[in-house]
């Protein structure tokens, strides 16, 4: 396990795309922590260093975004999941091996998380600064 | 009786056309889920190429379930749309019983599996008697745990088919297990084809629906606090 601090928005993308270099194309990369964390922010760093042109938002509404780039990001927010039906219908298992998954409220779904998923979780410290404790197979 | 058949069920996407007798022809990828970007130019070409068109084709057999749910929908909604449009039935087909057929000529157990994901697949058992598939039980979704301890006092072979023979195999160690080679691993649309038309269980096209299979995992919570809730914590 590895702990970063970041104390600002850009230095949370900065974390994010450091680690994005380092991406083989498959990953799961599952968020812990509550709301204004900088998932988000993170998200969007990492689809930058992934070449992705798009817009970075948070699925709240569609659950799944999906960025193309050097390879796809499928930004998934569970906060809606609630039983293996809605994952299901959700394409969550289509997607697994499809391109990097990013997912946002884990909690919700962490039993059908696969064996090597990167596990992020945030903790905020002050207004501006995160506290990232990272588990899994990442390069920084 | 042309019928034009396709499988977009789990990675693999095939389309093909068989009239009967022969397989006319099968436009087969394993390139990744982008099923809803190359089926239809798949089909297209292999139109062309066979040199039918498309008002020649009798029927459209479809692999309704169980599989991916973006794959099933897909399938389903490709083969209903074309179905529709042309005034044509529809034959849906259980894709396990579609994976069945790339054993007909082996002697012992057909297990077909797909992967469902977290150490789950969906399954059924056949059997070939008299050169003809016998199922042996309902198709269900059941952990690979489970299949094993079904298994387990079977002392015939047993053939691993479909896009889940692998994910089984790491599981399902002993030899009686067999992963053929891999022409016949995974589901085709020639299979659906020859499927269809045996079993000529037609319907129309707004009858034609997507065939889910509810998962078991109503023994393991999705989410882990929901579970300590459960226990009473």
């Amino acid at each position: 396990m590895v702990e970063i601090i970041t104390n600002s928005v850009e230095e949370t993308e900065n974390l994010a795309q450091k680690i994005a270099y380092n991406l083989k194309g498959q990953e799961v990369i599952a968020f812990f922590g509550g709301l204004g964390m900088g998932k988000t922010a993170f998200t969007r760093g990492l689809a930058y260093a992934l070449e992705s042109k798009d817009d970075v938002s948070s699925p709240t509404f569609a659950i799944v975004n999906e960025y193309s780039g050097k390879y796809n990001i499928y930004h998934f927010d569970m906060y809606r999941i609630n039983t293996w039906e809605d994952l299901y219908s959700t394409g969550f298992f289509d997607f697994i091996g499809q391109g990097v998954i990013v997912i946002e409220w884990s909690e919700n779904i962490e039993n059908a998380l696969p064996e090597n998923t990167i596990r992020i979780n945030i903790e905020k410290l002050t207004d501006n600064s995160r506290k990232f404790k990272i588990e899994g197979d990442v390069k920084l | 009786m042309i019928i034009l058949a396709i499988d977009t069920t789990a990675i693999t996407a095939s389309v093909s056309l068989f009239d009967g007798d022969k397989i006319i022809g099968e436009f087969f990828t394993n390139t990744g889920l982008t099923h809803s970007q190359t089926v239809m130019p798949m089909l297209e070409s292999l139109l062309k190429n066979a040199q039918i068109d498309i008002n020649d084709v009798d029927a459209f057999a479809v692999n309704v379930g169980p599989g991916s749910f973006t794959g099933l929908r897909i399938g389903v909604a490709c083969v209903k749309g074309l179905a529709m449009a042309l005034n044509k039935p529809c034959i849906p087909v259980s894709t396990l019983e579609c994976i069945a057929y790339n054993g007909m000529d082996f002697d012992g157990i057909l297990c077909s599996v797909m992967d469902a994901r977290c150490g789950q697949v969906y399954n059924a058992l056949f059997k070939i008697e008299n050169g003809k598939l016998l199922r042996l039980c309902d198709d269900r979704a059941i952990t690979i745990e489970q299949l094993k301890s079904e298994l387990e006092n079977t002392n015939e072979k047993i053939y691993l088919l479909g896009d889940g023979a692998f994910v089984s195999k790491k599981i399902l160690t002993d030899a009686k297990y067999i992963v053929p080679s891999v022409q016949n691993t995974y589901q085709k649309a020639s299979s659906t084809a020859i499927c269809a038309y045996n079993n000529q269980n037609f319907t129309d096209a707004e009858k034609l629906m997507p065939l889910y299979l509810r998962l078991p995992q109503a023994q393991r919570e999705l989410n882990n606090k929901l579970n300590n809730k459960n226990n009473g914590g």
